[in-house]
């Protein structure tokens, strides 16, 4: 077996008196759809700021393709090729869509090269048409979507998508879907937040469970489903 | 994208020709022109600010440690050492962009009002060593620049008109840099730290490395304008170069009153204010002590009121009541 693109061993971090990770740990092999569920306040947020390094852990190491990223700025770890979208999406709101997302590009392009590789980030997300748009005038579907694009457009190895399909109705999720599988044929690797269990379901090859800042299963998403400590975590104990 | 259509160049071309030619309907040593130049060096301030403060929104309240380390550079070189300003005045920007890095290094990881505070209490250090160290600067008495026989060499002219034109060049040169930076990859990086600092280094952009060298250039820039200033007034004391209320508020007032972030609205904001203030000392100052400054500040008050963004943003919302309906 190769060495996993991404390993993450012991991963802590805390808020003040919050333990928000506590010992986090998981693999990620090169092409995998990792999916990363849990309630409310798991901490799944908090871990994906923490890989790309907007939180420093506390404990713990981070190796992507062997490099520890524990203490590299977020924009070392977007050049080692680790992107994150924002779950509240976080985009250039007086910039148009195309700017936007060309700015993913520049870190490795020059203008008129990033802003031929945002066009093509657009079409694959299905968005060309509003590529003229201010992000302000946007509906948060489209934000989200354009969200995806500017990550894409930076060119990772490995995609951080926090919750990048709430909003969007069936059909587009599964374009959408359509899409993250095509990205994985493509040598991307994806870790995805999402609370569509529908989504996660059929989408991840394997499913990594939070609650309270840990890891409190790992598997297939049919052993997830009938793991009863996952059962217990998003029902109650009762249900379990 | 990028370039102008053929009626801006030809409505650029007329204004740069208007610009060129308006001190010939001035009293060639007279007060209007010199208020002129004084809206044209104030305009150039002004831009050099909105490069950082405009496109990054890292509001600084301290450009007067860069305009009057530009100054006394100049000014010293030329007094101890006989160096041409023109010459000082490279050394001024490079003195000033030296300690644009130094006060960014510490002050550009703080955001708002923090950062505006560090630069101001920056600023006000600058005067205080400028008052004190009076071996170097003459002290709180200021400091005159020799004067000689006008010449282009030594940057001193017998009539106001060339130092107008001067100042003129100076302010495009200013604008051409800003237009380029916002222009360039730079610019794009500062526009993403503006509006989402976090998101624009999870995408990449090394927001701290990027937001200094956009400070190194403004504060460089500054000290370069701090001796064309040392030039035309041939006297300054630290009060006036090293100024809260004189120069860092006043640069700020002018970018924000005409438009931040935008290439025209320094300009506008200097042509605006830098007169309007004249204006008022003059009307008012026989009145009452402190008069002139209460209606100058009211008359600022209530532009902003108007339009928070500056006069650039004026001209859309007239556009969007009259002319085109066929938005909505």
């Amino acid at each position: 077996m190769s060495a996993p693109l991404l390993e993450v061993s012991g991963v802590g971090k805390r808020f003040g008196g919050l333990q928000a990770l506590s010992n986090v740990s998981l693999s990620v092999e090169a092409g995998e759809i990792v999916g990363l569920i849990g309630p409310n306040g798991a901490g799944k947020t908090t871990l994906f700021s923490t890989l790309v390094g907007l939180h420093r852990p506390e404990s713990g190491a981070i190796r992507l393709d062997g490099r520890d990223l524990v203490g590299l700025k977020p924009h070392k770890i977007a050049a080692a090729g680790m992107v994150k979208t924002f779950q509240n999406v976080a985009l250039f709101l007086e910039s148009s869509v195309l700017d936007n997302v060309l700015t993913g590009g520049l870190m490795r392009h020059s203008i008129p090269d990033a802003r031929a590789l945002a066009r093509r980030c657009l079409e694959r997300v299905g968005i060309a048409a509003i590529a003229g748009k201010l992000a302000r005038d946007l509906s948060f579907p489209e934000r989200a979507r354009v969200e995806v694009a500017r990550a894409l457009c930076t060119e990772p190895r490995v995609l951080l998508l926090d919750e990048a399909m709430a909003a969007l109705n069936h059909a587009e999720m599964d374009a959408f879907m359509a899409l993250l599988r095509q990205l994985r044929e493509e040598g991307l690797t994806l870790i995805v937040v999402e609370h569509h269990m529908r989504a996660i379901m059929s989408l991840c090859d394997r499913l990594v469970v939070l609650n309270f800042g840990q890891m409190i299963a790992t598997g297939t998403p049919e052993q997830i489903a009938r793991d009863p400590a996952v059962v217990e975590a998003y029902l109650g104990r009762s249900a379990a | 994208m990028s370039g102008l259509s053929p009626r801006h160049w030809a409505g650029l071309a007329l204004l740069a020709a208007f610009a060129i030619a308006l001190p010939f309907a001035f009293e060639p040593r007279g007060y209007g022109i010199r208020i002129l130049c004084l809206a044209l060096l104030f305009a150039a301030m002004a831009q050099s600010w909105n490069i950082v403060a405009g496109l990054a929104n890292q509001i600084s309240l301290g450009h007067a440690a860069f305009f009057g380390i530009g100054a006394y550079t100049s000014t010293l070189l030329l007094i101890h050492f006989g160096i041409t300003p023109w010459l000082g005045m490279f050394a001024a920007a490079a003195l000033g962009g030296a300690a644009a890095l130094l006060i960014s290094l510490p002050t550009m990881r703080l955001r708002g009002h923090y950062f505006a505070l560090a630069t101001l209490a920056f600023g006000e250090v600058m005067r205080v060593i400028g008052n004190s160290w009076g071996g170097l600067t003459g002290g709180p008495v200021g400091i005159s620049v020799p004067f000689a026989q006008p010449s282009l060499a030594l940057m001193q002219f017998r009539e106001t008109r060339s130092s107008y034109w001067l100042m003129l060049a100076a302010l495009v040169l200013v604008t051409l840099v800003f237009v380029a930076i916002k222009r360039s990859r730079l610019g794009y990086r500062l526009r993403a730290i503006k509006e989402n600092a976090d998101a624009a280094e999870v995408i990449g952009v090394d927001t701290t490395r990027t937001k200094i060298i956009a400070a190194v250039i403004s504060g460089a820039l500054t000290a370069a304008l701090g001796t064309l200033y040392a030039q035309f007034q041939f006297f300054f004391d630290p009060d006036t170069v090293f100024g809260v209320a004189s120069v860092s508020v006043r640069m700020a007032m002018i970018a924000i009153v005409g438009g931040i972030g935008t290439a025209a609205g320094p300009i506008l904001g200097a042509l605006f204010v830098i007169p309007l203030e004249e204006l008022a000392n003059q009307v008012f100052s026989a009145q009452a002590a402190g008069l002139s400054q209460l209606v100058f500040g009211l008359l600022l008050i209530l532009v902003i009121l108007i339009e928070p963004r500056g006069f650039m943003a004026i001209g859309p919302r007239l556009q969007r009541l009259f002319g085109k309906g066929d938005r909505r």
